[in-house]
C-alpha cells in the first residue's frame, strides 16, 4: 500500500515537473509597429482605412494567429461597418485570400470609448490614445504575401464624425497605410486593391501587430 | 503486490530518464547567439555634432520594434567617432508604457560597474584603431544591463555628458541615413534623473539617429 501512495506521490511530480517546463508564449511582434508618439486625425464616417503589412518587412517570428491593434485618439463610440483583411501576392495589388477580422466575435462592432473597461485612460487624446486589441485571426502571415487590412467606418454617422484615429509621427514603421471615401471592405478575390492609393505614408490607427 | 513494485520501479525509472534527459538539454544547450533585440544603426555618418558637454541624448527603443529575440539581458554600445575622452555624468534606461512618455521604472546602466564612467577614446584597449574617426569609429559595449525587453513597453536609453573640456570634442556615429529602429534628441542639461511617475521630455527632433546609441543587442 506505501508502495502504491509513493508511486502516485512520483507520478504526481512528475506530471507538476512537466507542466513547470511548458511556458505561456508571449506576444512578440510580427512586424514593426508604430514607433514613438502620435497624433490625431478627425472625422472618419463614410472613410475606409488602408494598412499594409508588407511580407517584406515580417520579423521571422512563427505564429498561427495574428493580432491586429487599433489606436483611437477622439471620439466616445466608433462604429464600424466591416473589417477584412486582403491578402495578395507580395509586390502584388490583386486580392488572393480575403479574411474577415473581428472584435467581440463581430466584423462590424462598435467600440465605446468612453467605456473605462475599454480604454482605461479617459478622455482619450493623442497623448493618451486608446489602444484596442481586436479578436486573434487563425492566420499566418507569410513572406511571400502582402496584407492589406481595410477598416470602413459606416457612412453618415455621427459618432464616426468626432472618432480620431492616431497618426504616426515618426518613420521608422514597416507599416503603411492610406484611406479614401467609401466602402474598400467588401473586394473579392481576383479584385485589385484601389491603384490611386499611395502607400508612402504610415497607416491611421493601426498600431501593432502581435502574436498574441 | 508484485505488479505495484514492478509499477513503481517503472515509473521511478522513466522519472530518473526524464530528469536525467533534461539535465543533459541543459549541460548541451548552446551557449546563446548574439542578436539584435531591435534594429540598430547601418552606416557612419558622424554628421551635425554639437558640443555635447552638458548636454544629454535621449533614444527611443521602441517595444513595437522589438525582433522577437528573447533575453533577460540587454546588451547598449555606443559608438564614437571623435575625441579623447568621453566623461559621462550618468547613464539609465526609462521604461515607459507603448507609446506613452510617463515613466514607470529607471534601470542603471553601467560601464565598469559605474554610471558615470571616463571613457579613453586613445586608448588601444578601448578603441582599437587609433585615432578614432568617422571612418574609424570606437564602439564601447555598455555593462549587460539586467532588462528584459518587452513589445508592450517603450525604452529610453538616457546618457549625459559632464560640463566640461573633453567634451567639448567629441563627437557621437550617429545621424546616419539607416537608423534602423533608433531614434534619438539631445537637451541641454542632465536628463537622467527623472523619476518614476515623471515624464520623458518632448522629442523636437522628431525622428532622427541617434548619435551615440549604435546597437542593442541581447548580450
Amino acid at each position: 500500500m506505501k508502495i502504491l501512495k509513493f508511486a502516485t506521490l512520483t507520478v504526481m511530480m512528475l506530471a507538476l515537473s512537466t507542466f513547470g517546463f511548458s511556458k505561456a508564449a508571449k506576444p512578440e511582434n510580427l512586424v514593426r509597429g508604430i514607433v514613438g508618439p502620435v497624433t490625431s486625425n478627425v472625422s472618419w464616417s463614410g472613410y475606409s482605412t488602408f494598412a499594409l503589412i508588407p511580407g517584406a518587412g515580417l520579423i521571422p517570428v512563427t505564429s498561427s494567429t495574428t493580432v491586429f491593434y487599433l489606436g483611437f485618439t477622439a471620439g466616445t463610440q466608433v462604429d464600424i461597418n466591416n473589417m477584412v483583411l486582403y491578402t495578395t501576392p507580395r509586390g502584388s495589388l490583386t486580392i488572393s485570400a480575403v479574411t474577415p477580422i473581428k472584435l467581440g466575435g463581430v466584423s462590424n462592432p462598435s467600440i465605446d470609448l468612453a467605456n473605462p473597461t475599454v480604454c482605461p485612460v479617459v478622455e482619450i487624446s493623442a497623448f493618451n490614445p486608446c489602444i484596442v486589441r481586436l479578436d486573434p485571426t487563425t492566420i499566418t502571415l507569410s513572406a511571400l504575401s502582402d496584407y492589406y487590412l481595410v477598416v470602413y467606418f459606416t457612412a453618415s454617422d455621427g459618432n464616426d464624425q468626432s472618432v480620431g484615429l492616431t497618426t504616426p509621427s515618426f518613420s521608422q514603421s514597416s507599416l503603411r497605410g492610406s484611406y479614401q471615401s467609401g466602402d474598400d471592405s467588401r473586394l473579392s478575390v481576383g479584385g485589385t486593391i484601389p491603384t490611386n492609393l499611395g502607400f508612402s505614408a504610415q497607416p491611421y490607427m493601426l498600431m501593432y501587430v502581435m502574436t498574441d | 503486490m508484485k505488479t505495484l513494485c514492478k509499477l513503481a520501479t517503472f515509473i521511478l525509472m522513466m522519472t530518473v530518464l526524464a530528469v536525467s534527459s533534461f539535465a543533459q538539454e541543459t549541460e548541451k544547450a548552446p551557449a546563446a547567439a548574439l542578436a539584435n533585440l531591435v534594429e540598430g544603426q547601418g552606416i557612419i555618418a558622424s554628421t551635425s555634432n554639437p558640443q555635447w558637454d552638458g548636454l544629454s541624448e535621449l533614444v527611443l527603443i521602441p517595444g513595437a520594434a522589438l525582433m522577437g529575440a528573447s533575453s533577460t539581458t540587454t546588451s547598449l554600445y555606443l559608438g564614437f567617432t571623435g575625441g579623447s575622452e568621453a566623461d559621462i555624468g550618468n547613464m539609465v534606461v526609462y521604461e515607459v508604457p507603448r507609446n506613452g512618455s510617463t515613466v514607470i521604472k529607471v534601470e542603471k546602466v553601467t560601464l565598469g560597474a559605474t554610471q558615470s564612467p571616463s571613457i579613453n577614446l586613445t586608448s588601444p584597449s578601448v578603441c582599437p584603431v587609433q585615432p578614432v574617426s568617422a571612418t574609424n569609429p570606437c564602439i564601447v559595449r555598455l555593462d549587460t544591463v539586467k532588462l528584459s525587453l518587452t513589445p508592450a513597453y517603450d525604452f529610453y536609453f538616457a546618457i549625459y555628458f559632464t560640463l566640461d573640456t573633453n567634451n567639448e570634442k567629441i563627437a557621437g556615429l550617429g545621424q546616419s541615413g539607416a537608423q534602423g529602429a533608433l531614434s534619438g534628441w539631445f537637451l541641454y542639461g542632465d536628463q537622467t534623473r527623472i523619476g518614476v511617475k515623471g515624464s520623458i521630455p518632448t522629442n523636437e527632433d522628431s525622428d532622427q539617429a541617434p548619435f551615440f546609441l549604435a546597437y542593442v543587442t541581447n548580450e
